[in-house]
């Protein structure tokens, strides 16, 4: 039979395959996956083996000889599609090669949207196979494939149900409703001409296969006459499923008839896996045609926003593919270098300490393995150019209050408050006055901020909260210089870095308590690294850029309760978002505060967590009790802390970019459209929003704190104790004051 | 095995631009015809757009739902499908031969001229066309095409 099996995955055997070390795991052996298959092709063999031994020849005989050779023809095309839509590859994508995807990592968004026919349609990132999943297409979890126009996994044929054998199985599922029937059927007539031979063997094995076949023909025909309304609607499985258009527009409809000739007559289309390369004899040799660039262009060129600009000076091809991978969508605004895989020389020493962080190697060994080389380099000063120049899409407008502000500071290395109340004003309620000082400091000390950038792209990816990422993100992109990076996008949708790091295969809370861990440390780094972030910078990105309204909520709550003291409140807010995550998860743990805390926060802090919410004023306290504990009592309380984390509110955000690969379970789960129903409620904005502003406020109280702790510390001091250790950041910061 | 590698000998690989699908109609086969910027000082806006746009044409008629279509449809029907292990589908013969040739064809006499090289849609799943810009070994001195180039060669 045509077709190969698709069951290796997408790695064929002459596939794409890929250098770096897909962490595919090699298929154990799974005997339960064979037992449907197993068993229908037992029944529906040995029913019709039987049928025709027994029953058959008495009735060819009574009847006519058109009986057997119908029921045979119905039979062999019965076996026939069963054993295409068995054996035909459904239309699995190969995985994309790593150069592919470049542009796609860590700060790409997780969805990308296109419009077809006028609805906007998402496509998801699929973290195993490295590409934004085309429209339609569905990743198995059964098979670990991207599946084009997936429909579902069937276990009657163990396979996966694709663009490319839909046909055979529609066609088995009606031949197979068919044959039931004639078997039945014919089985009827025997038993009721033979009524009074009932105790012979024919009768009984008729009546037991008719028995047989009776039980299955409700459930065949059931599903017959759904995929023939599938057909007709021209829907899949998954899409019907899933609900993706309910009440809604189905943009791949052309209409009834076309549909169903599209099923049934379209031409077979070809399969991606298994082709032989085509080695192309071309060879390519310089000298090379070059355009001359017409005035026109090269005008254009000096207009153009500086990332075309920087296509010929960095020749890194992350940024070239940035700019032309997108779909419908403006080119992605820079992103920070945040490949902690040795970006630069600098994260060498950080990198090693970083390393020793407890929660972050976990989360390392996640990371995707490809190592970025020189392009990272490049990439690093290719970012740093195009965020020096101001470049953001998401957060333009803050970016560029903030970059005033963060000039002002800058220019003003010991001003302190009034950069800070501006910005606050301005923007958020979380500006920092020590927080600004410290800004104006790091950009200062931070020689164009790669350094602490790059520093905290290094810890960053360890963390598994997707805002925390953005929201450190954004702060380092501040440092780096004005440009932030697009936590529009970042906030509207959660990173595929995160998804593509598979998640440690314990529990959220796993999840939680490392990315908490994660969080302090770079929180930690960050500070360390640039003791002067710009606080309200940071609370900027985070919370402009992600969208006011559910911030500004956090706020307005804030506000009433809160002192004018801009560090408590910043820390106020801040745990205010943080009890938004905790919500789900009402920690009932609550240590005491250490006394720096009381020091440092007195109190306002009483006052708002008495105006807060119950479960508020706990986690305020694990909040406080992280940030302010040792290191030790970070790793006590983090477990705690990470039972705790896990925010109803972004747990199934938190799944997705926890998923690496969706988990499209057929018919009945949903795969990766399951997503759609949560995007029915408020989207992922909102949950990215309250994880990135709360982990953007953690992280920028802990900037204050030490701010306000290291008063006039030397950055590189506060950075190199930083770095020291990867929870040391938490022990330096109390160490400070003293 | 590529001859990425015989290319390395006169022109190292610099970068790859990567030209995505429009499903602004559907899922048919289809690519954009935007021009990416990567390529503005490479080759003429006319001639790529004629390239890609042949591209579309060709996948659209493979794609096509017509007689040819369903005559193979009902013989493969009649045979029980027995009849795909001698005979190649319409869409494979289009797809495969029509538009591999022509890539082919483009590629020599227009993209490697110019230190482009287009790689059949067809390897990545239909998703994308891949256009390996190349730069000349003495003039891309430190050029990072290292990771893209080990993810080339590794194919």
């Amino acid at each position: 039979m045509p077709g190969s099996s698709s069951k290796s995955g997408g790695r064929g055997p002459s596939s794409s395959p890929l250098p770096h070390a897909v962490v595919s795991p090699s298929r154990p052996l799974r005997p339960s996956r064979y037992v449907p298959v197993a068993a229908a092709t037992f029944f529906l063999v040995g029913s019709t083996t039987l049928f025709f031994c027994f029953t058959c020849p008495w009735l060819s005989e009574q009847f006519s000889v058109a009986v057997p050779i119908y029921n045979g023809v119905i039979f062999l095309f019965v076996l026939a599609n069963f054993c295409m839509a068995t054996f035909m590859d459904p239309g699995i994508f190969p995985r994309a090669d790593e150069d592919e995807d470049k542009e796609d990592d860590f700060r790409a968004p997780l969805y990308k949207t296109v419009e077809i026919r006028g609805i906007q349609v998402r496509m998801k990132w699929c973290s195993t196979c490295r590409f934004y999943r085309p429209p339609r297409c569905s990743h198995c979890s059964v098979c670990d494939n991207c599946v084009e126009e997936f429909d579902h996994h069937c276990p009657w044929v163990n396979n996966c149900i694709g663009r490319r054998n839909y046909r055979y199985f529609f066609l088995f599922l009606l031949s197979l409703t068919a044959h039931i029937m004639a078997v039945f059927g014919f089985g009827l007539l025997f038993i009721l001409c033979q009524r009074q031979n009932i105790n012979h063997l024919h009768a009984i094995v008729t009546l037991a296969v008719m028995c047989v076949a009776g039980l299955f023909l409700i459930p065949v025909a059931g599903l017959t006459g759904f995929h023939v309304v599938l057909v007709a609607r021209g829907r899949t499985t998954n899409e019907q499923v899933t609900g993706k258009f309910r009440g809604g527009v189905n943009p791949f409809t052309n209409g009834c008839w076309r549909n169903v000739s599209h099923v049934l007559c379209s031409s077979q289309a070809p399969r991606y896996l298994g082709r032989k390369k085509c080695v192309q004899n071309v060879s390519v040799q310089p000298p090379f045609l070059r355009l001359q660039l017409t005035e026109a262009q090269l005008a254009a060129k000096i207009l153009d926003n500086g990332i075309q600009g920087d296509l010929h000076r960095s020749k890194s091809s992350l940024e070239m593919m940035e700019s032309q991978s997108c779909d419908a969508e403006p080119p992605p605004p820079p992103k920070p270098e945040l490949r902690y895989p040795g970006i630069g020389q600098r994260n060498a020493e950080e990198c090693s300490l970083l390393g020793k962080a407890p929660p972050t190697p976990t989360m390392y060994k996640y990371r995707p393995t490809y190592s970025p080389g020189k392009n990272h380099t490049t990439l690093t000063h290719a970012y740093a150019n195009q965020l020096s120049r101001g470049e953001s899409v998401g957060s333009a407008r803050d970016s560029s209050s903030s970059t005033s502000s963060l000039l002002q500071a800058s220019q003003q290395p010991g001003f302190r408050s009034q950069p800070s109340l501006d910005r606050r004003d301005a923007v958020s309620d979380r500006a920092v006055g020590g927080g600004e000082r410290r800004e104006a400091g790091r950009e200062a000390g931070g020689g164009g901020g790669i350094p602490g950038y790059t520093l905290g792209g290094r810890s960053y990816p360890s963390f598994s909260d997707p805002t925390v990422l953005s929201a450190v993100a954004s702060r380092s992109s501040s440092l780096a210089g004005a440009a932030h990076v697009s936590e529009a996008t970042t906030a509207s949708t959660s990173f595929k870095s995160l998804a593509n790091q598979t998640p440690p295969p314990h529990h959220p809370s796993r999840n939680g308590s490392l990315s908490y861990d994660s969080l302090l440390a770079g929180e930690d780094f960050d500070k360390a690294a640039a003791p002067e972030p710009p606080a309200g910078r940071l609370c900027t990105p985070a919370t402009g850029g992600y969208g006011s309204p559910f911030l500004s909520q956090q706020r307005d709550a804030d506000l009433p309760s809160q002192s004018s003291q801009s560090p408590h409140h910043h820390h106020r807010s801040s745990h205010h978002h943080h009890p938004f995550l905790h919500r789900s998860s009402s920690s009932s743990s609550s240590p005491p505060p250490p006394p720096e805390r009381d020091r440092l926060l007195g109190d306002p802090h009483t006052a708002p967590a008495a105006n807060s919410s119950a479960p508020l004023p706990p986690h305020h306290h694990h909040h406080h009790h992280h940030h302010h504990s040792h290191h030790h009592h970070h790793h006590s309380s983090s477990t705690s802390s990470s039972s705790s984390r896990p925010p109803r509110f972004a747990a199934p955000h938190h799944a997705y970019p926890y998923r690496t690969r969706s988990t499209d379970v057929p018919l009945g789960s949903g795969g990766a459209s399951a997503r759609s129903p949560l995007s029915a409620h408020p989207p992922p904005l909102g949950k990215s929003l309250s994880y990135s502003s709360a982990a953007a406020a953690e992280m920028q109280y802990r900037l204050v704190r030490k701010a306000s702790a290291s008063a006039g510390a030397n950055a590189a001091g506060v950075g190199g104790g930083g770095e020291g250790g990867g929870m040391g950041g938490a022990i330096q910061a109390p160490k400070f004051p003293r | 095995f590529h001859n990425l590698q015989e290319l390395r000998h006169s022109a190292s690989l610099a970068n790859k631009v990567f030209i995505q699908r429009d499903y602004s109609e559907g899922t048919t086969c289809k690519f954009q015809t935007k021009f990416p910027s990567e390529l503005e000082s490479r080759i003429e806006l006319t001639l790529f757009e004629e390239t890609v746009k042949t591209l579309n044409n060709f996948y659209a008629e493979a794609e096509k739902i017509g007689g040819q279509s369903y005559l193979e449809g009902c013989l493969a029907c009649a045979t029980a499908y027995l009849i795909f292990l001698c005979m190649e589908t319409r869409y494979e013969k289009q797809v495969l031969k029509k538009i591999a040739k022509y890539i082919q064809e483009q590629n020599e006499k227009i993209y490697a001229p110019r230190g482009l090289l287009i790689t059949d849609p067809i390897e990545r799943g239909m998703r994308v066309i891949e256009i390996s810009i190349y730069e000349d070994r003495g003039s891309s001195g430190s050029s990072s095409g290292s990771s893209s180039v080990s993810g080339s060669t590794a194919r």
